[in-house]
């Protein structure tokens, strides 16, 4: 090989990677010009939301939050339909209430889904298939119905010292009523923890972790508790995550079950409900609806953007 | 201190030794938290002031009320005092689900507190269900925007007084400023088909209630729903009325200034007020237009004691406070609400002058309690007959059916279906 | 032989607490409803204390019979149609906000936002985007897309209203799915994206040759969630279309389930199980389609 025919390699070469280079540049300012795109879709009713929560209602100057894209920019900003909702809706007791109950929901999934979801993953017992399968008709199941039976079992399990014992995190004045059956934190956080969708989450993230690192824990000598606890458990962290966030989510915004299970404890209701209440029939007032809508995002957002790091390390086949 | 040294000696009156129990009873009331809490709690004190034995537990339900109530019958949580609508206290009887309350309040004494009219709204195969609370009218005064109807050459004198003039009046409200003059209530919270209401107004039946047939297939009764087809149709109504709630969807148009009038109760201004305050300064109010018959229908709430309730007795009693003249008035001086209880049109608080809309709004319906009429009581399976109306009177204005088809296939499905 | 009654004990402690509370909460639940679904039980037996009735298949018939309930149906069989469109696009997305580049978390973040909003809240703001007058029209006349003389509601033709609703359930759907898939992701090494770069392919070539394949699994678990929730589709319809929509062009089978479960003091508890039964039975057949196609397509790849 020359030295010229050597040069032209190269600078062929160098060419290919001059034009892969440029090419890259333009895939990534498309990519950004689409996902400021999407950014548009995602998020324009939450602004609009936003703008009309500061806006002053008392001087609107004739614009209505209806007037586009007039509303989106509030003549002037106030907030006063923050404070107006915080004092008239007392919500500091509802939002006590949705954190202990999603604290509570949280968790629960995430250890009855962990457990559940090693044996299925990783261990050969007698009806492991059939478990499974059954474990993943429930996301198919009609459970609308299911809220009449529900109401019935829990004021059953009211007199069932098992999930008795006092004051679970409830002001003083409510304790008595707080941690057994119906119209009790645990009457709302109960029936939703074990899903099939939680456990079916981790199932395929603990398939994903090396057969190896197992057999070598049990060379060890290590226990089935001590590798779901230090094994399964740290690797599959990202899918924890997602499945902790997931729940967060469904549990801050449910409303109709935490409505019926908490039939007769109206100051253990989350602030879903609370919230609603600014709907009523003669106090119907935008503003302050906007408001109520800030004030239930904004801890989930936080929560979301701290955990975004464990999404950002990746799932790591968490939905293989 | 005081209180026990009357208790022992009320006990010690007893003779024997029995201390009086104390009671406590549940009271739901519906869409009135936060709004009305003083209100609500200040009578509770009241009551319970009246009547130591007896503690009132006072719970606010919303949209999920009906729900909440069945599922706590079903958990043996029943309350014992709930407050429902007509049609919810017709379906609830109908099933079952409620006392007669007049075995628990004689008919006389029900008849001393309360009109006639709004007794006999919640009056099911004759027997009273509901003790008649706050009500209003439907076509309780026409609220207006000035500057639009100053705009399509209307004055104060030439308002619309009948329903035929208010839908030459809403042509040409959109003819000369763009905006709609008027909306029909075509879809009501509750499921009814307010459409029954303008029939009614027009003096035209709507069904026999002996036997449960429909009567709503006359030549008239397609005339006068052609009439406001063919104003949909032309553009003259939004076409949102189709999919919500009147009141709902006339608050949101007459706030953004895209309506001239609302014709219904005077609550409207309270959420004009709230909502658009210069708005507001424009908003005047007039006596409302009615059909031929001179009718105007309304609608109202009730406290109910159901049929599982444990402490009867004690729910009478305080249903009957919460919904005595004494109590009514006080409530209509917060908001302008129509009270049912006799008395009531002689309080001077009606009569006041003012330039405030709301004021003068309470003033014009405020006493008319005694002619709250719903037009008609609700028929037996009322939901699946009220949603196949809707569909077909839908279908009228959409043009997928002729008024005459429309009315005809949903008079088929009435027959069919009333008695099952 | 010991070593395995040893497992199967261990197995069955893990999986006891689960067992249990799905057992109470979902199995006999749905057992008892599926029941109920073959008997007679109205508010009015409900409110005197009795019994449900047996009635055998009484109830189907009079389903299958019901207008209402096969337009209901129907429109919930339509609405699985959202189910490609999100899955692809919410792939697209992941795959586009899962590069080492300048904001991603930024990026992520936002879309989680229709997430967690509340439907309530998010309906108040779609009815306005979706108005005659509404942003929408405003956006597609600004596009020169349409004029002002063929503007129309959304919402409000029977044409478009369920199409708009299915916008709805996107906007909802594709920041959830999004994380899903960049979990998935992880999988396809960036050098397998970069080598097929190199090799002239475009990026939409790139997606669909390299990324998609390679993500099947992902992507059959999303579809099967995202049918099912198409299928049971509610919170936004009734949100929007409270009485099913013009002509019931949205009107949902789940809307006709609630109907008859919820609807004031007049439920019927046999007819809502029945049709609840309907939906699930269709439910799990296109699983199993799904499934069948899955494997085909694996087989082929």
């Amino acid at each position: 090989m020359s030295v010229t025919q050597d040069r032209i390699v190269q600078d062929e070469h160098k060419r290919a990677v001059a034009r892969a280079k440029s090419k890259k540049l333009l895939n990534t300012i498309l990519i950004y010009a689409f996902l400021v795109l999407v950014l548009v879709f995602a998020v324009f009713p939450f602004l609009w939301t936003l703008a009309i929560s500061f806006t002053d209602k008392s001087a609107t100057g004739g614009v209505s939050i209806y007037d586009f894209p007039g509303s989106l920019m509030p003549r002037q900003i106030t907030i006063a339909n923050f404070i107006e909702v915080f004092t008239q809706l007392k919500i500091a007791q509802p939002f006590w209430n949705s954190v202990v109950i999603s604290l509570f929901t949280v968790v629960g999934t995430l250890i009855v889904s962990a457990l559940a979801a090693y044996p299925l993953a990783r261990m050969d017992f007698p009806g492991r298939n059939i478990l499974f399968g059954a474990i993943i008709a429930t996301l198919v199941l009609p459970t609308e119905t299911a809220f009449i039976v529900n109401t019935m079992t829990l004021k059953n399990l009211a007199n069932l010292p098992v999930i008795g014992g006092n004051n679970c995190f409830a002001p003083s004045s409510v304790a008595p009523y707080v941690c057994q059956g119906l119209g009790t934190y645990w009457s709302v956080v109960l029936p939703t923890i074990a899903t099939g969708f939680g456990i079916f989450l981790l199932r395929q993230s603990y398939l994903s972790i090396p057969q190896a690192l197992l057999e070598a824990a049990r060379i060890d000598g290590a226990t089935e508790t001590q590798i779901l606890w230090r094994i399964m458990i740290p690797l599959s962290m990202p899918a924890m995550t997602a499945l902790g966030i997931f729940t967060l989510v469904n549990t801050w915004n449910a409303y109709v079950w935490p409505k019926i299970a908490l039939l007769g404890a109206q100051n253990l209701e989350p602030m879903s409900i609370a919230v609603l209440k600014l709907k009523g029939q003669y106090n119907f007032d935008p503003f302050n609806i906007a408001a109520g809508a800030v004030i239930m995002m904004v801890p989930i957002l936080i929560v979301f953007l701290s955990a975004q790091k464990l999404f950002l390390r990746g799932l790591d086949g968490a939905v293989k | 201190m005081l209180k026990k040294a009357l208790m022992v000696s009320a006990a010690l009156g007893m003779g024997l030794g029995f201390a009086q129990q104390k009671v406590e009873i549940e009271f739901w009331s519906w869409y009135l938290s936060p709004k009305f809490d003083n209100y609500l709690k200040d009578t509770i004190k009241d009551f319970e002031a009246k009547n130591p034995n007896i503690t009132v537990k006072w719970f606010d339900k919303q949209d999920t009320m009906v729900q909440d109530l069945i599922a706590s019958i079903n958990l043996g949580k029943a309350p014992d005092v709930v407050n429902l609508n007509i049609p919810d206290t017709f379906s609830a009887a109908q099933n079952g689900f409620l006392t007669d309350i007049s075995t628990l309040t004689p008919m006389s004494e029900l008849k001393g507190q309360f009109w006639d009219n709004p007794l006999n709204n919640f009056t099911v195969n004759g027997k009273p269900y509901g003790y008649p609370w706050y009500g209003w009218l439907n076509e309780g005064v026409m609220v207006y925007n000035s500057d639009l109807v100053k705009k399509a050459g209307y004055s104060e004198k030439t308002l619309p007084k009948t329903n035929d003039q208010l839908l030459a009046f809403a042509k040409r409200v959109k003819d000369r400023t763009g905006q709609y003059g008027w909306i029909p209530n075509f879809i009501d919270a509750s499921g009814a088909p307010l459409w029954h209401g303008f029939f009614y107004a027009d003096g035209l039946p709507i069904y026999d209630e002996k036997t449960g047939k429909a009567q709503f297939t006359s030549s008239k009764h397609v005339a006068l729903l052609k009439k406001y087809v063919d104003m949909y149709k032309a553009g003259y109504f939004p076409e949102d009325m189709l999919r919500k709630e009147a009141f709902q969807l006339s608050m949101e148009l007459y706030n953004q200034g895209k309506l001239a009038t609302i014709v219904g109760g005077p609550q409207s201004l309270t959420r004009i007020k709230d909502a658009n305050k210069d708005l507001y300064g424009k908003t005047r109010v007039a006596e409302a237009p009615l059909g031929k018959s001179g009718r105007s229908t309304g609608g109202g709430m009730d406290l109910v004691i159901p049929a599982a309730s444990k402490h009867k007795k004690e729910a009478a009693m305080f249903a009957e406070f919460l919904s005595n003249n004494v109590n009514q008035m006080k409530f209509a001086k917060i908001v302008a609400i129509v009270p049912t209880s006799k008395g009531a049109e002689k309080d001077p608080f009606f009569k006041q002058e003012s330039n405030d809309p709301i004021i003068q709004a309470s003033g014009m319906v405020g006493a008319s309690g005694r002619y709250i009429d719903p037009g008609f009581n609700p028929p037996k399976n009322s939901s699946v007959l009220y949603k196949n109306l809707v569909d077909n009177l839908e279908a009228a204005f959409l043009g997928k059916k002729t008024p005459k088809q429309a009315l005809d296939d949903a008079a088929t499905f009435w027959n069919a279906n009333v008695n099952k | 032989m010991q070593n395995k009654t040893r497992t199967a004990l261990i197995a069955y402690a893990f999986l006891a607490p689960a067992l249990i509370l799905l057992a109470v909460f979902t199995f006999y639940p749905v057992i008892y409803g599926s029941y109920l679904g073959f008997t007679e039980y109205k508010a009015a037996q409900f409110a005197a204390g009795e019994a449900p009735r047996f009635i055998g298949v009484q109830n189907f018939i009079a389903l299958f019979q019901d207008e209402l309930f096969l337009k209901g149906l129907w429109n919930s069989i339509k609405y699985i149609a959202i189910v490609p469109a999100l899955q692809i696009a919410a792939l697209a997305i992941a795959v586009a906000v899962n590069r080492k580049l300048p904001f991603m978390a930024f990026f992520r973040a936002a879309y989680y936002v229709p997430v967690i909003t509340s439907i309530a809240t998010a309906a108040v703001m779609w009815d306005w985007i979706f108005q005659k007058e509404g942003t929408l029209n405003w956006v597609l006349q600004g596009l020169h897309i349409i004029n002002s003389n063929s503007a129309f509601g959304w919402l409000n033709n029977e044409h478009t209203a369920i199409w708009a609703l299915m916008l709805v359930t996107f906007w909802r759907g594709f920041g959830y799915y999004m994380v899903l898939y960049m979990g998935g992701l992880q999988a396809v090494p960036e050098e397998v994206e970069e080598a097929a770069y190199l090799d002239g392919a475009t990026p939409f070539q790139t997606f669909w040759l390299v990324i998609v394949p390679m993500m099947r699994p992902t992507l059959l678990l999303c579809s099967l969630l995202s049918t099912f929730a198409a299928i049971r589709v509610l919170d936004e319809v009734v949100a929007l279309t409270p009485g099913g929509g013009p002509l019931n062009s949205t009107y949902t089978a789940l809307m006709y389930v609630y109907q008859k479960a919820f609807d004031g003091f007049n439920f019927d508890y046999g007819m809502a199980s029945a049709a609840g039964l309907i939906i699930a039975v269709i439910g799990i057949g296109l699983s199993i389609v799904q499934f069948r196609l899955n494997r085909e397509g694996e087989e082929r790849a």
